[in-house]
């Protein structure tokens, strides 16, 4: 199992014989728990002593993938029985007492490993079962109660990729288990204020904006916003983009900048969120752009990110154009690309590479 | 599938492949009829089981594990394909899934997928590439993602995706050697994910080749497609 963040101990000579002894314990037990849950699966014990035994083996090593499945082969079967019980409700009663002890149940383990695929997964599986058996208010209230333990999580740590993805698996599925007496109801307007307050509060937060560049997209098409209004939206993320980049250091920042950027290139516009500007309109937001950025280096000339910004606006422009640089625009790319040869020695090689492209194409014109 | 791949490795390591059809269970075509199996008939991507959690960890091992038993074809291809140019961010990366973020580990396996597809070429190479470059922090470690920790492992995810791409140069190699040695436990031997960690198989294994794409002293040349020795993985593949 792959360690994360875990402070190096003493070496084992070192370690005491009582750390050691208890060590192997630990081992030993930890052996004989796996050696019975594989019994007791083989004999298809599906009980709830054997799910208890499941629980300590995975509450020492969740990333043992089998054995959560083995985990669903028992619920599968306590799930069938209780359905064929009398009177249903009591059936049903007894599914919901089962799934919900079992989601109390992954709950520290999601704190202690919150990097762990499988629990992730299991969960989710344990609330797809509760879509299938269970009547549809029971079932959209369980999955209602994700969003704020999701919440919970990305507060924790706001760039956990698989609590971000758990959030849109769990947006997606209430968006198609409508509330009595409603229809389907999308959840893109809330879901974006809370990317924008999850960017609020660190802006640093690339996952966060990336979900906002996912909901901007959803906002729009499902509003069948025309170009007019495409446009005010695009306004609006380049003021806020700006504002932001007040902290020209932040490498987040610059990746949303690039995202909007590809509204202005011909040949990514179609996926962005204004994709009919004319040709001038283009010409004219990225040469804006370009003055933005230039008066962003004052007092910040030694970051790196002005002059790969000014770089790319500057090609793009020749992209939109159809055309090479020009002379002037040449020598402002060679300007500004001695600059992040100095400022960014990590990545020589790119620059070594980009350069020789630029003598090429001058060559071959 | 994970087993199942991890096996299908372990077998043309010890150049043992062959034993599967001596044993007379339906041989390698039985394997590869398992991992077919997995393939989701909508999406194109790939379970890790019957239980049927899709994602391009999958689909990468599924490839890895057919094209290695020359079994390639018995999946759909071009729909798998697919589905990873979905899994492409503007930004030129990939995410697990269709609309997830770009993630360093996410890239190897669509990158990997995509090399053993012969779909190289379909890669905005420079954009990737320089995603990919930004991910090394001036103590010559790599994160995964923007603004994220260094980690030792993603001196395979990033440098395996660099190499695949033919842009390994576009990082400072010295200092990422520099970085990785110093993940080592000089007493215990292994690697850990930062300098002073608990050291782990997994670290070790991806900070020694990430070191081995570095062209370290001593070490043979890895296969940036497979994780395996470049040696092994030709001989297998020429058959």
């Amino acid at each position: 199992m792959a360690s994360h963040g875990v402070p190096r101990q003493r070496s084992v000579e070192e370690r005491s014989q009582e750390a050691r002894q208890q060590e192997i314990r630990k081992i030993e037990k930890y052996q004989e728990l796996d050696r019975s849950v594989h019994d007791k699966i083989d004999q298809h014990q599906y009980t709830p002593e054997t799910l208890q035994n499941i629980s300590e083996l995975l509450s020492s090593n969740p990333e043992y993938y089998s054995v959560w499945n083995y985990r669903r082969q028992v619920l599968r079967h306590e799930f069938s029985q209780a359905a064929s019980s009398d009177p249903e409700d009591a059936g049903i009663g007894r599914i919901v007492d089962l799934i919900k002890s079992d989601l109390l149940f992954l709950i520290p383990l999601l704190r202690s490993f919150p990097k762990c695929y499988w629990i992730w997964n299991y969960r989710l599986w344990l609330l797809e079962e509760a879509k299938h058996l269970l009547p549809l208010p029971l079932a959209r209230r369980l999955w209602q109660e994700e969003l704020a333990l999701v919440g919970k999580m990305l507060s924790l740590d706001s760039r956990n990729f698989h609590g971000w993805g758990y959030r849109r698996f769990v947006v997606e599925t209430l968006e198609t288990l409508p509330s009595e007496g409603t229809t389907r109801k999308t959840m893109a307007p809330e879901e974006f204020e809370y990317a924008k307050k999850m960017i609020g509060t660190n802006l640093s937060n690339f996952s966060a904006w990336h979900y906002r560049t996912k909901l901007i997209q959803r906002l729009l098409d499902e509003n069948s916003a025309n170009d007019q209004e495409r446009k005010k939206m695009l306004n609006d993320e380049l003021d806020l983009i700006h504002r932001a980049l007040c902290d020209p250091y932040d490498q987040s920042l610059w990746f949303y900048h690039q995202n909007i950027m590809c509204t202005f290139d011909p040949s990514l516009a179609g996926s962005t969120m204004a994709p009919n500007l004319s040709t001038s309109e283009r010409l004219e937001y990225v040469q804006r752009e370009i003055d933005e950025i230039q008066e962003l280096s004052d007092g910040a000339e030694d970051c790196k990110y002005i002059y790969q910004g000014l770089i790319d606006c500057t090609l793009l422009m020749c992209k939109i154009q159809g055309t090479m640089p020009s002379g002037e625009q040449k020598k402002n790319i060679l300007s500004w690309l001695s600059e992040l040869k100095r400022l960014d020695p990590l990545r020589q090689g790119r620059w070594l590479d980009f350069e020789r492209s630029l003598e090429k194409t001058s060559k071959d014109t | 599938m994970l087993y199942t791949v991890s096996a299908v490795q372990v077998l043309v390591m010890l150049d043992a492949v062959d034993e599967l059809d001596k044993r007379g269970l339906g041989g390698k075509q039985k394997v590869a009829s398992f991992i077919a199996g997995l393939q989701d008939k909508k999406t194109g991507c790939f379970a890790g089981d019957e239980w049927g959690e899709l994602d391009t960890r999958f689909l990468y091992g599924a490839f890895n594990a057919l094209s290695l038993l020359g079994l390639l074809h018995m999946v759909d291809v071009p729909k798998a394909v697919a589905y990873i140019h979905g899994c492409q961010n503007l930004d030129g990366a990939y995410g697990i899934r269709p609309g997830a973020e770009s993630h360093a580990g996410q890239v190897f396996t669509c990158v990997g997928a995509l090399a053993i597809a012969g779909e190289l070429g379909a890669i905005d190479k420079d954009r990737l590439a320089g995603w990919l470059s930004e991910r090394q922090l001036e103590n010559g470690g790599l994160n995964g993602r923007p603004e994220k920790l260094e980690d030792s492992c993603y001196s395979w995810w990033v440098m395996s995706s660099l190499a695949m791409i033919g842009r390994l140069h576009w990082v400072d190699g010295k200092k990422l050697a520099a970085f990785i040695l110093r993940c080592q436990d000089p007493e215990a031997g292994g690697f850990a994910d930062r300098p002073g960690d608990m050291v782990d198989v997994f670290h070790t294994c991806f900070g020694v080749a990430g070191l081995s794409l570095l062209k370290f002293e001593g070490t043979k040349e890895v296969d940036p497609v497979y994780c395996m020795p470049k040696a092994v993985t030709s001989k297998c593949l020429a058959k």
